[in-house]
């Protein structure tokens, strides 16, 4: 019945709802909140009533007092056991002529990762010689491998329990959620009053932090295995226990290996931290080098810890690795160089010559396996020739453990009869502290870069940070919880609303809105920055292979590099306060925002640019309109990340003037108050929960209506 | 393989350590605190000095920051003795110390020789200019807390608005109130938290070094004094009852140790009680560590070789 023309308007209307229907609400949304923000004025306040009748952490350092000398006699003795265990094994690395521990180190890298990951470990463990850290680094690295071996044993009984019942997997996860978001500082205070100062305190946070990874993985692993297989093992008359065992353990080992190696990883970002509750290590070297204001020294300890958390990820990684055969035939397997260099004689013949070496080492090893192996199996053949011809072979296929033993045996006969191992000449000992100091009091006094860094921090501060804080802070308490729980509730539903109005409400209740609000504007401005840098960034890489290769090692060591090294060449340049905070925190969390982005576009289908290039689009309108829309969810995924990372670098950030929850966290640990440590960082728990399901779901739909699985 | 060749190393590894494992004397063995500022650190090691190279002692050091954790660890057992403390900033004296109303789980054992005080600070170029490097006197009758109200508009900052900014003490948990010392006197500046020491010290030393004016709170013995030229801001003197609008008290440092400890190790008691040290003394340490960096035990030995008269004394 209507006319043509309306009925076109109305089409019209309804594109341009459903096309922006988003960006409209979201005005609306803004326009409303801002009038309210208006209308209140000030800074809004949580009833003092409700906060006077909710005393969490009076509650929790009540529970504290009572519960620590029942539990101390039993966890002081655990501690004990650790520490004696710990001490055992650094004494042994420091008491070692370095010679021989180089070699025991290093020779698993040349096992399972071959040549080139072997000349890595030799460069990384020679590193701390040449810094003068070789007894911190032994002492970090006893940490380590104590805390990763409990937190494989630990993790993958919890895991395996958890495959085999739902109902054990669903009290577990909503607890491996919190350890992982909770902050490490919280538990640390807790640990060493329980376990004792330094190592077994060190040793229990590092396992906390670490578990959750190899957990999930086990878990994951065995509930893979296809049901069939399960079925098949039972038919042929195996009980449970059997199946799981014999066929279902040995099916999730891939995952289990990858979860032994994230958990290496996690350990690693502990090392620091620990140093605050006595942890002895290359930690110490960093956080008393922060502490004198000495760059150089805390990036000498930081590189000393970069190098550690690569070589122990590279190992673990290339362990979980099918073994690969590299005394096969008789082509050159290892390349040192870049192949553009290949052209070159010189650099073919060294190549050729290092390839050369690494054969005849391992045929020396394999003769003198031979030789070791001959009058055994000589023995053996002649009372059962079956049985000699097998252990032969076994012997043989162990060539390169046997042949280490015996190199390991004759350095510790040398060592014991003579002295022909010495210490590390000093000569070889080389610092960069000096020079990068010295590189730092140029920078401060640099008018130039004053003036461009006083800008930034300016501009930042007027024009994004100030404002937010204001405006945040000044939104009624009960507006913004309803905001959120509706934000919640339309990407999500009921529950996660439910859960987002309860959560703000435990931070309003224990008298943290104030710092939750700060926190939040401080997360939003520094992910908001990490997005207009790390998005272009991205695209960049993702489009030229120079740009990628040179990000590459930058983002490595930015993401294992120890977050203290870099804090005070940020408050010398930046000076202190929110706007260091913001810096530091863009610093931490705008690798995976890049990361994503460059594999965003990557993964997306080669045909996209064919058809688009046909229909006469530019590589520029390709891109924008085409590619970066459908790279979306992807991008989605490291800005998740990013929250996730600048809320943890929340507790950091007050050694910098940060304000914000995990100033709270701290005063709790300086005053000793684990209530109001906890209640704080129960507060970043909660936000992260919040923020991370909201953006999940959302990032979720969007898959979705992009048709992506 | 790759279980087998784990468990080998590991067998090698442990037979080693039976061929190899040190021999330490049981019951000369003490394990001190390294705290987070050098001050302590310093006579933590002069007294560790003595110990090792003339009591034949071993003495392990355990980094961590100052304050309760340290004093829960001595009560535990962890560490046997705190070598430097400063009363005012925290509440050791009445929750520890039998003396002082505590329950008794520390033991006072005497001073350090060191007393401490705490105040604000000015570069002196603020109120007298610094020609050579063409710095104007921006506040030249600047004597008490109070002048700073007329040049509140020097010293402003990005966070402070209209008022003036004073560097306060870094750390909430020192509870040194300076916004209510502020308030109480009728500045009118804003008290602003650097959060942790490393960034005060790194504030002051970036504003200094481009000659800009700033008030900041700051404590001596301070190595910072030997790197900086600094002048006193002058508060009212100390006065219980004002606090805080009031100077802090000055601060007679001492050291203590848990009881076991003490009943322990008598002779280490013995020469705890004889240890001192002079500001002047400290200060000197302090500089050599913190301004020229140089490694502390380094410091501290070729101080310790110089000076035997003074550690002579401190034998029991």
């Amino acid at each position: 019945m209507r006319d043509p023309e309306s009925s076109s308007s109305d089409t019209l209307t309804s594109r341009f709802w459903s096309e922006y229907r988003h960006w409209v609400a979201g005005a609306v949304v803004l326009l409303i909140s801002i009038l309210i923000w208006k209308i209140q004025g000030g800074e809004t306040v949580f009833p003092e009533s409700w906060i006077s009748a909710f005393p969490f952490a009076d509650k929790v350092n009540e529970f504290d007092k009572w519960m620590r000398p029942i539990l101390q006699p039993t966890t002081r003795a655990l501690g004990a056991g650790v520490t004696w265990f710990y001490e055992y094994i650094v004494d042994l690395l420091i008491f070692t002529q370095w010679q021989i521990v180089l070699v025991v180190l290093v020779l698993p890298a040349f096992a399972y990762g071959g040549l080139r990951l072997g000349l890595f470990a030799v460069a990384a463990v020679g590193s701390w010689l040449v810094l003068d850290m070789w007894d911190a680094a032994m002492e970090t690295l006893s940490l380590m491998c104590i805390s990763i071996a409990l937190s494989a044993v630990v993790g993958i009984v919890l895991g395996i329990a958890a495959s085999q019942s739902d109902r054990l997997e669903m009290i577990i996860k909503p607890i491996l959620d919190t350890m992982q978001t909770l902050p490490a500082f919280i538990y640390l205070i807790p640990a060493f009053y329980l376990f004792g100062l330094g190592a077994p305190g060190a040793i229990l946070a590092t396992v906390i932090y670490a578990l959750p990874p190899i957990v999930r993985l086990t878990n994951l692993g065995i509930r893979q295995v296809p049901i069939g297989i399960g079925e098949a093992a039972t038919s042929f008359g195996a009980t449970t226990i059997q199946s799981l065992a014999k066929v279902k353990i040995p099916l999730a080992v891939p995952a289990i290996k990858l979860g032994v190696n994230q958990t290496v990883m996690m350990a690693l970002a502990l090392v620091v931290l620990a140093t605050f509750i006595g942890a002895p290590g290359l930690g110490e070297i960093v956080l008393r080098g922060m502490q004198r204001l000495n760059v150089g020294k805390a990036l000498e300890g930081g590189l000393a810890i970069v190098l550690m958390a690569i070589l122990l990820d590279r190992v673990t990684y290339a362990m979980g690795r099918e073994p690969q055969r590299t005394d096969q035939g008789r082509v050159q397997i290892f390349y040192l160089f870049p192949q553009s260099l290949e052209t070159f004689r010189l650099i073919r013949y060294i190549e050729s010559l290092i390839d050369l070496v690494w054969r005849q080492i391992g045929n020396a090893g394999r003769t003198v396996t031979k030789l070791i192996a001959l009058p055994p199996c000589a023995l053996l053949r002649a009372y059962d020739p079956d049985m000699g011809i097998k252990i032969h072979k076994l012997l043989l296929r162990h060539a390169f453990l046997i042949a280490s033993l015996v190199l390991i045996s004759i350095m510790l006969l040398l060592d014991s009869y003579t002295d022909v191992f010495g210490n590390f000449p000093k000569a070889w000992e080389h610092r960069f502290r000096t020079p990068v100091n010295q590189y730092m009091d140029v920078l401060v006094t640099n008018e130039t870069f004053y003036a461009i860094t006083t800008g930034i921090k300016k501009g930042l501060y007027f024009g994004l940070i100030n404002p937010l804080n204001t405006f945040l802070k000044g939104l009624p308490w009960w507006y913004t919880c309803l905001l959120f729980a509706s934000v919640a509730y339309l990407v999500s539903g009921r529950a996660l609303a439910l859960i987002t109005f309860i959560g703000l409400l435990f931070i309003g209740a224990t008298d943290l809105w104030a710092f939750s609000m700060i926190t939040l504007s401080t997360v939003t401005v520094s992910v908001l920055i990490c997005f207009v840098v790390g998005v272009p960034l991205g695209i960049m890489a993702a489009y030229s292979r120079t740009i990628d290769r040179i990000l590459k090692p930058i983002l490595d060591t930015m993401q294992t590099m120890p977050v203290f090294v870099y804090l005070v060449p940020v408050i010398m340049l930046f000076g202190g306060g929110q706007i260091p905070a913001v810096i530091a925190t863009v610093i931490y969390a705008i690798p995976p925002l890049i990361r994503c982005t460059t594999l965003g576009i990557r993964e997306l289908p080669e045909e996209i640019d064919e058809v688009s290039h046909s229909f006469g689009a530019s590589v520029i309108q390709t891109l924008m309109k085409v590619k970066i829309p459908m790279a979306i969810p992807a991008i989605m995924i490291g800005v998740n990340q990013g929250i996730m990372m600048a809320l943890a670098m929340e507790v950091i950030t007050p050694l910098i003037g940060g304000k914000g929850l995990g100033l709270e966290v701290f005063t709790g640990m300086s005053i000793a108050s684990i209530g109001v440590s906890l209640q704080a960082g129960m507060g970043i728990v909660l936000l992260a929960i919040i923020l991370d399901r909201i953006s999940q779901a959302w990032t979720k739909t969007q898959r979705e209506a992009m048709g992506f699985s | 393989m790759k279980s087998t060749f784990k468990a080998a190393l590991a067998a090698i590894i442990m037979s080693v350590g039976l061929v190899s494992s040190p021999t330490a004397e049981a019951g000369k063995r003490l394990v001190l605190p390294d705290l987070d500022w050098t001050g302590a650190i310093v006579t933590c090691r002069t007294i560790q000095w003595v110990l090792e190279n003339h009591m034949d002692y071993k003495v392990k050091t355990v980094s961590m920051p100052g304050g309760p954790g340290v004093w829960e660890a001595i009560r535990a057992g962890d560490i046997d003795f705190y070598c430097e403390t400063w009363p005012s900033y925290n509440p050791i004296k009445s929750e520890y110390l039998e003396e002082y109303g505590g329950d008794g789980s520390l033991v006072r054992i005497a001073d350090t020789g060191i007393i401490g005080a705490s105040g604000y600070f000015t570069p002196r170029y603020v109120i007298e200019g610094d020609s050579s490097r063409g710095i104007e006197a921006v506040a030249p009758d600047l004597k008490t807390v109070q002048d700073l109200n007329q040049y509140k508009g020097h010293f402003k900052s990005l966070e402070s608005g209209d008022k003036g900014n004073l560097i306060a003490c870094p750390e909430v948990a020192w509870l040194c109130e300076d916004q209510e010392r502020m308030d109480g006197l009728g500045v009118d500046f804003h008290a602003q938290n650097m959060g942790s020491e490393t960034a005060h010290w790194a504030e002051m030393q970036a504003k200094y070094k481009r000659g800009e004016p700033f008030v900041a709170y700051a404590w001596t013995p301070h190595w910072i004094f030997a790197a900086l030229d600094l002048v006193e801001v002058e508060l009212p003197d100390y006065d219980e009852a004002k606090w805080p609008a009031t100077n802090w008290p000055k601060d007679i440092c001492f050291k203590f140790g848990s009881p076991a400890s003490i009943e322990k190790h008598p002779e280490v008691v013995a020469m705890l009680e004889k240890h001192r040290l002079t500001n002047a003394q400290q200060a000197g340490m302090i500089y050599e560590v913190d301004v020229n960096k140089r490694d502390v035990d380094e410091v501290v030995a070729e101080w310790m070789e110089a000076n035997e008269t003074v550690w002579r004394s401190w034998l029991p």
